[in-house]
């Protein structure tokens, strides 16, 4: 028996299907979760294993899958090339679903988590590419609903959030039409100058760059760290893959030396202001916003310094971003559930009753903060040696900014591990559940084997740099 | 429908000025519906009126939406304003028409010199309006209605620019799910508010 199906019915409609009767039925907590846990890993899975020939026999069955969805006249391309990507996205959505079920996550998080994945792959194999902008803004309205769920009031942060990202659609639709027929103009022409311009404020404002951030800390401080995480991670990582086809397709952007300086400037901007804002937070989820900031300026200076190898390592970052903004979201989450407040002067002692989970904080901070051994460390090490190569004033002023991080999770656990006011003599104690310090732990693990090892784990992911046919 | 555009750009100054000053709800959705008569006129210049008016009819639902949520859920009138909040903000749309006075002609002679200088000046109205009232307020439903109306001259720019199915559609999408957003914002504040506490 033969059957032929499409890529984009099984990583775009079939999750957003199964996301749909989920979202019905959230109150049965085991339904939900069983059934968007399942489809996420399984859908990575597929992804991950599907052959070159998009052929799958299982017995006498075989299903032959299309790469390419035809809709009203447009095409949804998901090829071999770009499925490592998909399977990663997926793999991600996954980690973040399964350890979703402390009670203060939003019940709709799981469901609309798969919306937005599936959304967001859709953006990646749109074609034309830049109805992709539409599609974020569809994931971005969605996301509003776990951002701020219905027991919580509406804060500014999310208004802002709602607010900047709607702004970006209309300026990279805008840039689109402006690109037409670009590529046979002068680089001297002024049209050329005004589409990178619009374009420029279309990625920046999706980003969240410079001067448009403010909402970044604001949704963090005010939204569930496990919600935030995961969107400041899939959603950015989407923008920058959608942000690079532009280049991969433009020649006139790819030999326009200009951008290239552009890209490192803001990058290591970006990295200085999210180091330093950082580095004086006093608040754990706010310093979460701040330090995503810096991980967007690490975006820009690998692209920026693609001719070095900045697209490999900006691949070969994602996946230990993912886990230390995973880990982080998750310790924050659990640390909140037991603290009323999450400022880290009124924290203090909470190390010594609760040690593990304190250790996973300190280690997904340090990860993504790039400490030598963990999963962080072999990329920013290589960005930081090509930067100071290139400029070293450029490098050092990234590394400094960087530092920033370090000198939060310090003064953190300081905090954290001095006795409380109230109760000098405080002993230490483990007074965590196996199901709680039992993940805690296992991605400790993995975040020293990805720093140790990481071209053995993740070397799979930046295949995906050959559907960027010209970045190669 | 030529002979409509310049009543439809006035129409948009009135309605955009109207949004950006006051702050009432029933005020505001009013001049948006009425904004989406003139967002018709200034897209059927560039498309068929059978493709035109989906912007119509999706801006109407979304208005409605929004209005009937506020009918049902905001029980009380907001609170009366001070004279001199009502009379800056009327300053600073009327130097936000200036602006666009002034930016039309160099805009139209530099980026898009085949659209209707009443496209433009209706579009870009429609977005610097909204910019400046998303500048001067953090209320959920005034941000809902600055968005939508940030959308709608984005449209009647974009309308001039070019045609595609699968764009409208996705544009319909989001100004539905904008709005939607909207009711569950309006919603959501009114199961927050606070139990009045009873007396005696």
């Amino acid at each position: 028996m033969n059957f032929t199906l499409s890529t984009p019915i099984l990583f775009v409609l079939f999750p957003v299907f199964i996301a749909l009767i989920s979202g019905v039925f959230y109150r049965r907590r085991m339904l939900n979760y069983l059934l968007t846990s399942l489809t996420t890993v399984t859908l990575a899975v597929f992804a991950a294993l599907m052959p070159e020939s998009l052929t799958i026999s299982i017995g006498p069955v075989t299903i032959l899958f299309n790469e390419s969805l035809g809709f009203l006249g447009r095409q949804i391309n998901l090829t071999y090339e770009i499925l490592p990507f998909i399977a990663f996205c997926y793999a991600v959505t996954g980690l973040w679903t399964i350890f979703s079920t402390i009670p203060i996550v939003p019940e709709l998080f799981r469901s609309v988590s798969l919306v937005i994945t599936a959304l967001l792959t859709a953006a990646v194999g749109v074609e034309p590419f830049l109805y992709a902008a539409l599609l974020i803004e569809l994931a971005v309205l969605a996301s509003i609903t776990i951002l701020s769920p219905v027991e919580e009031k509406t804060t500014s942060g999310i208004l802002r959030y709602l607010s900047l990202q709607t702004m970006a659609m209309p300026f990279i639709l805008l840039a689109g039409w402006l690109l037409t027929g670009i590529e046979t103009l002068p680089p001297d022409s002024p049209l050329v100058t005004q589409s990178m311009v619009v374009l420029a404020l279309g990625i920046g404002l999706l980003l969240g760059v410079f001067p448009f951030h403010s909402w970044v800390p604001m949704v963090s401080q005010q939204a569930n760290a496990m919600v935030t995480s995961f969107i400041f991670f899939i959603i950015n990582i989407s923008i920058l893959v959608f942000g690079l086809n532009f280049i991969d397709r433009y020649t006139f952007l790819r030999d326009f030396q200009s951008i290239d300086v552009f890209l490192r400037f803001f990058g290591t901007f970006m990295i200085m202001i999210g180091g330093t804002w950082t580095a004086f937070q006093e608040n754990l989820k706010r310093s979460l916003g701040f330090s995503v900031l810096s991980e967007i300026g690490f975006s820009l200076l690998c692209i920026g310094l693609s001719d070095q190898g900045g697209l490999y390592w900006l691949f070969l970052l994602f996946p230990a971003r993912a886990i230390g903004l995973w880990l982080w979201g998750y310790t924050l989450t659990l640390i909140e559930q037991h603290s009323d407040s999450m400022n880290i002067h009124d924290l203090q002692g909470f190390a010594r009753r609760y040690p593990i989970l304190t250790s996973g904080l300190i280690v997904a901070q340090l990860s993504l903060a790039g400490l030598p051994l963990l999963a962080s460390f072999p990329s920013k090490f290589n960005i930081f040696t090509a930067a100071i190569e290139i400029n070293p004033r450029m490098g050092i002023w990234s590394f400094l900014g960087n530092l920033g991080l370090f000198l939060f999770t310090f003064r953190t656990l300081s905090a954290l591990v001095t006795p409380n006011d109230e109760n000098t003599s405080q002993k230490w104690s483990i007074n965590e559940k196996r199901k709680v310090y039992l993940p805690i732990l296992i991605f400790i693990f993995i975040i020293i084997l990805l720093g140790l090892f990481p071209n053995t784990f993740l070397a799979n992911l930046t295949k995906t740099l050959t559907s960027f046919n010209q970045l190669q | 429908m030529t002979a409509l555009a310049s009543p439809a750009f006035i129409i948009i100054v009135v309605t955009s000025m109207i949004i950006l000053v006051f702050r009432d709800w029933r005020i505001n959705a009013g001049a948006l519906a009425l904004q989406y008569i003139a967002v018709f006129i200034l897209v059927s210049l560039s498309w068929p009126i059978g493709v035109a008016v989906t912007k119509l009819i999706v801006g109407w639902m979304a208005t409605a939406s929004i209005a009937l949520t506020c009918m049902r859920q905001l029980t009380s009138d907001p609170p009366p304003e001070p004279t001199a909040s009502l009379f800056f903000r009327g300053l600073a749309g009327l130097l936000i028409i200036l602006v666009i006075f002034v930016l039309t002609p160099s805009l139209q002679a530099t980026m898009f010199p085949r659209v209707n200088v009443y496209i433009i000046q209706g579009g870009i109205m429609l977005i610097g309006m909204a910019l400046m009232q998303l500048g001067t307020n953090a209320e959920p439903t005034l941000t809902i209605f600055s968005l939508l109306s940030f959308l709608a001259g984005f449209e009647v720019i974009h309308a001039a620019l070019e045609l595609s199915t699968l764009l409208t559609g996705l544009l319909v999408l989001i100004n539905l799910t904008l709005a939607l957003i909207g009711v569950y914002f309006i919603v959501k504040s009114n199961e927050n508010k606070p139990e009045p506490k009873e007396e005696g």
